[in-house]
């Protein structure tokens, strides 16, 4: 026969995990660039699907906080976790939302999921470093020439993109003050465009700078911003635009302090 | 012929920038391509004489539209197709020569090409929005009155 409390240290234990889960998956999910409205029905899906009532998630740029009834007449359970940093990764988001995707449909256990969810933690960027750099130099020069420079910048515009993206990567890695990378990679990327430009390759100065930018443009916090701030997360939504706001504008400083230095 | 290259050059862009957000190997191809129509349908309003901003609305709404079909077919979530989708709309250049002006000292020119770059953004965001709107019909959130409860 088994004593009344065992049974209920496996409840809490069950409910402890699937709060764990369910906090793992928001974080994994806000770190690398999904909406708030995702993390919060991401969330509030797997919770529910794991048997749990009253769930209630709020979410912000910056942190997720999770509140659920693990059996009706006990007191609710309620955990936060903080997200510090934020990435660019939508592959991991992908993965995060196929996870949930089986964990509601009921085709995976609480370890399981668990298990999956620490492989996609663990898991590198898909794509190898030197393929983001080329792909930044490819984003360049073809942005240099849609913005109305000839087809004999792409070269340089490329090499600047790529100069740009090696040093927001290696700056990344050694200064934690945000968006000091992106100053200094806008500051290499135009001032080699300018250096370009001033050995005779590439005709256009300005179309050859705006290219070697373009890789650096905060696309998912904007976009998200707007999503955020349409589906009535509007704390969260504004201090997404703010963070966009502010990336344009280190960007803007640093080709600034390259233009007004060398030209 | 110069449109047919442009499109050639915005794949080849929209493919460098995907790989850079790390969008999932199934939707790259795709994610390009809905950038190629949007610069088709950006370029294809200019030329039919519409505004700047007109154009820009269009564009990024038929992006996000085509972006939310083919994310609900691959099953991703809609960010990893509709951010390669609009980014050929991105003010860059007007954004860039605003920057120009104020360091130039030109501040009245600063202030007119600011303008067009908030416009340009805002209309990005209003073709998202309409979109989204679409495909949000019969889920809608309270926003005033009680209406949408059965």
């Amino acid at each position: 026969m088994t004593p009344e409390w065992t049974k209920e240290t496996a409840l809490g234990a069950k409910a402890d995990k699937v709060m764990d889960v369910c906090l793992l998956a928001g974080e994994i999910m806000l770190t690398y660039g999904a909406e708030t409205y995702r993390v919060e029905e991401t969330i509030e899906r797997m919770a529910e699907a794991a048997g749990f009532t009253n769930v209630h998630c709020f979410s912000t740029t910056t942190g997720i906080f999770l509140s659920f009834e693990e059996e009706k007449g006990k007191g609710d359970l309620m955990q936060m976790v903080r997200v510090d940093d934020r990435m660019q990764d939508l592959n991991k988001v992908t993965e995060v939302n196929q996870v949930s995707r089986e964990f509601t449909g009921g085709f995976l256990t609480v370890q399981e999921a668990e298990r999956r969810l620490e492989e996609i933690i663990e898991a590198k960027i898909q794509y190898p470093i030197w393929l983001i750099h080329i792909g930044s130099g490819v984003a360049g020069g073809g942005f240099s020439y849609l913005f109305g420079g000839g087809l004999f910048d792409l070269i340089p515009a490329f090499f600047a993109a790529v100069i740009a993206s090696v040093t927001l990567v290696q700056i990344e890695g050694y200064l934690k003050v945000r968006f000091a990378s992106e100053l200094a990679a806008a500051f290499a990327g135009s001032t080699s465009a300018i250096a370009f430009v001033a050995l005779g390759l590439g005709s256009s100065m300005d179309q050859v700078i705006i290219g070697s930018l373009m890789p650096l443009v905060p696309g998912v916090p904007l976009t998200n911003a707007v999503r955020d701030l349409l589906s009535g997360d509007l704390l969260a939504g504004i201090s997404r635009g703010v963070e966009a706001l502010l990336t344009s504008l280190s960007i803007a400083s640093g080709v600034a302090l390259a233009v007004s230095i060398f030209l | 012929m110069v449109l047919l290259t442009q499109l050639v050059v915005t794949f080849a862009a929209i493919l460098g920038f995907g790989i850079i957000l790390s969008v999932p190997r199934r939707a790259l191809v795709i994610g390009a391509l809905i950038g190629v129509w949007t610069w088709f349908v950006l370029q294809v309003g200019l030329m039919a004489g519409l505004t700047n901003v007109v154009s820009t609305v269009l564009a990024s709404l038929t992006a996000a539209v085509i972006a939310h079909i083919q994310a609900r077919r691959i099953q991703i979530p809609v960010t990893a197709l509709s951010i390669p989708g609009i980014l050929p709309l991105v003010p860059g250049s007007l954004a860039y020569f605003t920057m120009l002006s104020f360091v130039e000292g030109d501040y009245l020119e600063g202030l007119e090409y600011g303008v067009q770059t908030m416009l340009q953004a805002g209309a990005i965001a209003a073709g998202l929005v309409l979109a989204l709107s679409v495909f949000s019909f019969r889920k809608g959130i309270g926003n005033r009155y009680e209406t949408g409860k059965e």
